[in-house]
């Protein structure tokens, strides 16, 4: 263990010590208390013997009175001068004890980085000299620390023409300042940025990686530098370019000889020279009818891989939502009445128009109808309300208005169906889910309604919410800004 | 009385052209040739110079997209119409197939009835007035 050397100790001036403080008696009471001693011891009897014996002891007296006092004062700066190396020896452990503490500072971030295998984590200087190079940055990109820290530029690991695409011209150093630019500008004018780069590995690889770059400051908040966090997504990118041709594949090749069934079929049920019996076409309609649920389940598929691929694109309009809820319902309307189902419609006559996608919006709100009719049983009831209402910046909606109110629609589909069990309804948005009240009751279905119209009412900066008690039935909530989505 | 429109149907699915075929005659037009890929497709376009083109986005040889370029650099087969059929109904599909020359563009599946219109529109529109 290091034993630090009193600091302040060895700097504080010399103090007079009390001893020396008792050697300094002033000599002129010390000389007139020695003439008396002697005229006592001379002349013992003379009249002058009881002045004398006066005087010595006046002298005695005082010199004792000021030892006293030179002794309090020398007291008093001893413990003056221990309360200063008291403070000394404080401030040194203080002192030590910060240091420790920076150096376990510095060793745990120096080991969390260096427990990083798998993403790269390259810290540069303002100009793109590195500083930083962890073990997941030698394994991704090859090279070992010593020989890029100091050395290397960030640039030399990028794909070029992703820096300089128009080959600018000038001096290495130039175009090297000009690449660091490019890499950092985003990141420069938003705080942070994080995308997809080319790195180029030693080996001669190119890597597609995930990069999130952003400004380091050092302890006076100046920008000491640019921090690079990469994940290598190389795989996972050619996972997802071989998902959308699989997607593209499957599309074509369904949607084919779905147009075959569905085109044949109108031409036969179309035909007027050679008119179908009634037995024939119920039989034909039941075909139509399914080949358009395998159209339907296809394009569903493909939507929820483009919400997945993050490529929903919405084409906003103005919407009125009482006609998407009319429409709805007029679409439910003959299933719900072969059901035995109640279909119940109350909406703003004047309508309530919103911003957003009006065939997406369609979508959702069929969804939900169509969800509602099928799990409700005969004889039950389902109803759709539309009402404008206010969004508060706690996110609660009431019917009030206030400054920092957003103007929302509320869409609800109601029905008094069997319900979905409380245990299974947080998992309701997810891909393919099916609560178990589908799977007992057989209703049809493959669980991408749910998750589609989740992914929608997102895409339009709104809110999906359910509320249901299994055996009295569900009411799932739309709330939708009514300024949605901006123009494109 | 007009002759009736002469079309020339490219689809590399031996059903659905028989179908569009089908329904081109239903709108009372005449198919000058239906063939099965895209290479055949501007071979016959440029014999038969038909004043509709139905064509398949997705063919062997050449695409629906590369086939409709090819006809409106051809100044013999520039002015023919072009309908593109495709199991791509994305708008970006759409504005690709607009983009390439194409005066319409219909997804699959289709509806008999919705093709009849289409051609029946187009021919209308190709023919001099």
């Amino acid at each position: 263990m290091t034993v630090l050397a009193d600091p302040v100790a060895t700097r504080l001036p010399a103090q007079p010590s009390p001893v020396a403080h008792r050697a300094v008696v002033p000599t002129g009471l010390a000389l007139l208390g020695l003439a008396g001693l002697v005229v006592l011891l001379l002349r013992p009897t003379a009249p002058v013997t009881v002045t004398a014996a006066l005087a010595v002891l006046g002298c005695v007296a005082e010199l004792a009175r000021r030892l006293r006092g030179q002794l309090a004062a020398a007291e008093e700066l001893e413990a003056q001068r221990l309360d200063l190396v008291s403070r000394g020896q404080s401030t040194a452990e203080e002192l030590e004890v910060a240091t420790r503490m920076m150096r376990a500072r510095a060793q745990t971030m120096t080991s969390v980085i260096d427990a990083v295998t798998e993403q790269s984590i390259i810290g540069t200087d303002p100009d793109g000299l590195i500083r930083v190079w962890n073990p997941g940055a030698e394994r991704m990109l090859g090279l070992p620390r010593a020989d890029v820290v100091r050395t290397r530029s960030i640039t030399d690991f990028h794909a070029p023409e992703e820096l300089d695409p128009d080959e600018p011209e000038g001096s290495v150093t130039d175009r090297d300042a000009a690449r660091f630019a490019a890499l950092v500008q985003a990141a420069r004018e938003q705080g942070s940025d994080v995308r997809d780069w080319t790195y180029l590995t030693a080996d001669g690889r190119r890597l597609t990686v995930s990069v999130a770059i952003t400004p380091r400051t050092d302890d006076d908040g100046e920008q000491a530098g640019w921090n690079f966090v990469g994940t290598d997504m190389t795989e996972a990118r050619a996972a997802e370019r071989l998902k959308d041709q699989f997607v593209s594949l499957i599309s074509h090749e369904l949607r084919t000889p779905l147009s075959s069934i569905l085109g044949y079929l109108e031409l036969v049920m179309d035909d007027e020279e050679q008119p179908l019996t009634d037995e024939q076409r119920q039989y034909l309609t039941t075909v139509e009818r399914n080949a358009h649920r395998l159209l339907r389940l296809v394009g569903d598929l493909l939507f929820t891989a483009q919400v997945d691929a993050g490529r929903l694109i919405l084409q906003p309009e103005d919407v009125d939502l009482a006609g998407i809820v009319r429409a709805a319902e007029e679409t439910a309307r003959v299933t719900a009445a072969a059901r035995g189902v109640a279909v119940i419609v109350e909406v703003p006559d004047a309508g309530l128009v919103v911003r957003g996608d009006a065939l997406r919006l369609g979508q959702a709100c069929d969804n939900l109808v169509s969800n509602a009719v099928k799990f409700t049983p005969g004889g039950g009831q389902v109803t759709l309300r539309l009402r404008q209402a206010w969004q508060h910046a706690d996110g609660a909606v009431t019917d009030e208005a206030t400054a920092d109110a957003t103007a929302v629609a509320l869409l609800s589909v109601s029905d008094t169906g069997v319900g979905i069990p409380s245990g299974e309804q947080g998992q309701l948005f997810t891909s393919f889910f099916r609560a178990s009240t589908a799977r007992r009751n057989a209703v049809p279905g493959v669980g991408l309604g749910l998750t589609i119209t989740k992914a929608i009412t997102t895409a339009h900066g709104g809110m999906l919410d359910v509320e249901s008690a299994e055996g009295r039935g569900t009411t799932f909530t739309l709330t939708l800004p009514l300024d949605g989505v901006p123009d494109s | 009385m007009a002759a009736p429109a002469r079309v020339l149907v490219a689809d590399d699915e031996e059903d659905i052209r028989l179908l569009v075929t089908l329904a081109v005659r239903k709108a009372g037009c005449t198919v000058v040739a239906a063939v099965a890929d895209g290479a055949q497709a501007l071979a016959a376009a440029r014999a038969e110079r038909p004043d509709l083109v139905v064509l398949d986005v997705s063919m062997p040889e050449a695409t629906g997209l590369e086939v409709c370029a090819a006809l409106r650099a051809d100044p013999d087969t520039a002015g023919c119409q072009v309908l593109l059929l495709s199991a791509g109904a994305s708008p970006d599909d759409v504005a690709r197939g607009l983009a390439a020359g194409a005066d319409a563009y219909l997804p699959k599946p289709f509806t008999v009835a919705g093709l009849i219109d289409q051609v029946r529109r187009l021919v209308v529109a190709g023919s001099p007035a």
